[in-house]
């Protein structure tokens, strides 16, 4: 299945992926060294020598690479946006139902934020300080994953059906959420927030006894499996 | 570094600088006869406008003091008699602007017709705060880069007192909450959203956005 998930996400998305020669390598590790630095100083204070720090390799060879700081961290930006895009898709299509896989994507948003905190902040938050391409780059992801999640819509009936702009709306929630935790530095919190986000979809697609269900349904589910999911004792 | 205030520092409705005055850019240069307490309070509430003004134009990766002083009309070195540095100025002029929110949407639900929803009085005061003043809703919505970390702090105060009056919006049924963390989300996703309004088509349609804004905060309390 989840193999199945892969390719299916893979041929919704299509990415880029980089080859394995010593020079791809070398520019893999320059954007994520990019991201590090923008994570970790702010956008206004990282510097190619940041990124070299971080990535090893030579001034020269960067700009072989890139025109610019701008231009490396737009182009890891987009690579490493579509990657998390397919990995959330494969999340959500390996589980089973629309709010388990709304519920599996958080999860695996999640074990990024509490894994990579550093490379989170550069793609949630750093980037709407940085602007231009790279934030281009970052609404159609959210546009991307709007349409994913208003796809519940197809089992609704029309009297039913949330407001239009219902989507926007909670992938907007998530992602002020996923910022905020990220900005005090408290990554772990985010999972205490996992049932209130599950709280918000549900009820805004569903109502509110769906809601208070798939709330109830993730607390239990944190209680049991937190550690294994990535997010430590509470 | 700028005190973070919770409470509203403004002058009373008549004074020269009350809310809804335009203020001029500079005063009259020479002798003017104004007292200089109320020439340092005149610029510093056009910095602070020009902060807005600067971050919707400029971002916070473009923003400078020198960008800001232009704006304001007043000299990089009367900025630094003001503020510390950059965030200071911007931290100062989020917390103006989010007292400047808090109060438009208090005094629209205490003042609201009793057949009014609360709810509705102050989404529609909201969204007309946000119409009026795109640039101090950009500031208010927009998340703060690392430097300036006291932003983010002054903002999660700031989503913490919209959820509370959400809360009281919704009556006394919901004054005690089950999920205390939910009305934040709301609250968030509700900055997210008009925000992303805003960029995408100005400010101008944001009061018709009401009917739909009040019916997605209300959707994950209802019954389906």
């Amino acid at each position: 299945m989840r193999s199945e998930a892969r390719a299916a996400a893979r041929e919704a998305l299509p990415v880029e992926m980089t080859d394995q020669t010593p020079d791809a390598t070398v520019r893999e590790g320059e954007m994520e060294g990019v991201l590090r630095a923008v994570g970790e100083l702010g956008f206004r204070g990282a510097s190619v020598r940041a990124v070299l720090e971080y990535s090893g390799g030579h001034r020269r060879q960067f700009y072989e690479h890139f025109d610019s700081l701008e231009d490396c961290f737009q182009q890891a930006y987009r690579t490493w946006i579509d990657r998390l895009g397919v990995e959330l898709l494969e999340a959500a299509i390996a589980a089973d139902g629309w709010l388990e896989s709304v519920r599996a994507g958080l999860v695996r948003l999640f074990q990024l934020v509490t894994e990579r905190p550093e490379i989170s902040r550069a793609l949630f938050v750093e980037v709407h300080v940085a602007g231009g391409e790279a934030m281009a780059e970052h609404d159609a992801a959210i546009e991307r994953l709007t349409l994913a999640l208003d796809s519940v819509r197809g089992n609704l009936p029309d009297e039913e059906a949330p407001p239009e702009t219902t989507g926007l709306f909670v992938v907007g929630g998530i992602e002020a959420c996923i910022c905020d935790v990220l900005a005090a530095g408290e990554t772990r919190r985010i999972w205490d927030a996992l049932p209130e986000l599950m709280h918000l979809a549900a009820g805004s697609y569903l109502g509110k006894e769906a809601a208070d269900e798939a709330y109830e349904d993730t607390r239990a589910l944190l209680e049991r499996e937190r550690p294994e999911l990535g997010g430590g004792q509470r | 570094m700028t005190e973070l205030r919770l409470v509203t520092e403004e002058p009373a409705g008549d004074g020269p600088f009350s809310t809804g005055t335009p203020l001029p850019r500079r005063l009259p240069p020479g002798r003017h006869g104004i007292p200089a307490n109320l020439v340092t309070e005149h610029q510093r509430r056009r910095l602070l406008a020009a902060m807005a003004e600067a971050l919707a134009e400029q971002g916070y990766a473009g923003v400078t003091t020198t960008r800001v002083s232009e704006l304001a009309g007043v000299s990089t070195s009367t900025f630094y008699k003001h503020f510390g540095n950059l965030w200071d100025c911007a931290l100062a002029a989020y917390v103006a602007a989010s007292d400047r929110l808090c109060a438009a949407i208090e005094v629209a639900c205490a003042e609201c017709d009793p057949r009014q929803d609360p709810l509705d009085a102050g989404v529609e005061a909201a969204l007309a705060f946000c119409a009026a003043e795109p640039d101090a809703t950009q500031l208010l919505s927009a998340h703060a880069p690392l430097e300036a970390s006291a932003i983010a702090a002054a903002r999660r105060i700031l989503i913490s007192r919209l959820a509370a009056m959400l809360r009281r919006g919704r009556g006394p049924e919901s004054e005690s909450p089950q999920l205390p963390g939910l009305d934040e989300r709301l609250i968030d996703a509700t900055f997210t959203f008009v925000a992303s309004r805003i960029s995408a088509g100005g400010s101008a349609q944001l009061a018709d956005l009401a009917p739909e804004l009040t019916a997605i905060l209300s959707r994950p309390r209802q019954a389906a």
